[in-house]
């Protein structure tokens, strides 16, 4: 009830404060140059798809887009799994699905499709399951309660 | 190598390469303990060391939360610093497998890995769970105690009320206030209409 009470006012509050398109860009600007959509897109693309990109890395500029007020663009997905294959971690790039997945938010039920039909090609080529043939899009397992251990 | 430098702190793009040269270079010179010599310029010592110390044989995967070597499960920060399992061999086999093709991976192989890295997956951290009723529940249990106490603190340990909280020692003390012009700025002696001898 609290959640959906909470869910309701940021949808109310949304609306009022009108979070919009120039927003977005307004937070994207680097010391004054103004960063389209598409510059953003493949200045991220090029860090993923960069040669010699390690772990480390990959992590960083997951962590940083995840860490966004936007939902990363097919292709900046792709190519973040991408970069996790030549880092041989398939952990990692499930857990990417599962972060961009859930930065679709309130608008999951069309945003998420979309992603996963644009995607899917690079998914069957890598060989990664998506979060819905992993049973990860419901809770599998309960953790421990640290009283009982 | 690439690893125990890391955990050293050691992070410059080509570092691992340079000391590796210079270890090398070090032990073609000089007896091999002068080359550990020269690789613990590197090593840092930080408030991190005893955090360090607990994530045990954990891979360090990335700087973390200040650099410190920590494992949280947080949607805004989805990649910690170290993989939440410590090496063991049947991991390591997996992780060979792991550099050949994925899709000759079983799905139980791929989510051992997964469980190998991390703790909880995405929908599992962000279960709701009904413990809002506990912390409100203490909340209001809190409350009622406090409440309990101030009634029978009221009825069985304070004494009466001095005399001078009545009606007419109160409308002595404030005709005192008023002759006396107290707070005349704002205060209630400002209300006073002195003049006529009654309130403005």
């Amino acid at each position: 009830m609290l959640r959906t009470t909470a869910g309701k006012l940021a949808t109310a509050m949304r609306g009022s404060l009108g979070v919009t398109s120039t927003r977005v860009v307004a937070v994207r600007c680097l010391h004054g140059t103004e960063e389209s959509a598409e510059e953003f897109d493949k200045r991220y693309e090029k860090y993923f798809a960069r040669e010699g990109i390690d772990g480390w890395e990959v992590r960083k500029g997951m962590n940083d887009l995840l860490g966004m007020d936007l939902v990363p663009s097919p292709k900046i997905i792709e190519s973040g799994l991408r970069a996790c294959r030549r880092v041989n971690d398939i952990a990692l790039a499930i857990r990417w699905l599962e972060g961009c997945k859930d930065k679709c938010g309130d608008q999951q039920a069309t945003l998420y499709p979309y992603l996963l039909e644009k995607i899917t090609p690079t998914l069957k080529e890598l060989g990664v399951p998506t979060i819905e043939e992993l049973g990860y899009d419901k809770p599998e397992l309960a953790l421990k309660s640290v009283f009982d251990m | 190598m690439m690893n125990s430098l890391r955990c050293a702190g050691c992070r410059l793009p080509g570092a691992a390469a340079a000391v590796a040269a210079a270890a090398a270079a070090a032990k073609t010179a000089s007896p091999s303990h002068l080359a550990t010599a020269d690789l613990r310029i590197f090593r840092r010592f930080t408030h991190h060391d005893g955090t360090r110390a607990m994530s045990g044989t954990r891979e360090i995967v990335g700087y973390g939360v200040n650099g410190s070597p920590n494992y949280i499960d947080c949607a805004d920060f989805p990649f910690p610093a170290i993989r939440y399992r410590e090496v063991t061999s049947e991991i390591c086999a997996m992780r060979e497998k792991e550099l050949g093709d994925w899709k000759k991976l079983s799905l139980e192989e791929k989510k051992s890995l997964y469980r190998h890295s991390f703790c909880q997956t995405y929908s599992e951290f962000q279960y709701f769970t009904p413990e809002w009723k506990l912390a409100v529940a203490l909340g209001l249990w809190s409350v009622a105690i406090g409440l309990i106490i101030t009634l029978l603190s009221n009825a069985m340990i304070y004494d009466e009320l001095p005399i001078t909280y009545d009606d007419e020692h109160r409308q002595a003390q404030l005709r005192r206030i008023i002759q006396l012009q107290m707070n005349p700025i704002t205060g209630i002696s400002s209300k006073w209409d002195y003049s006529q001898n009654k309130w403005k």
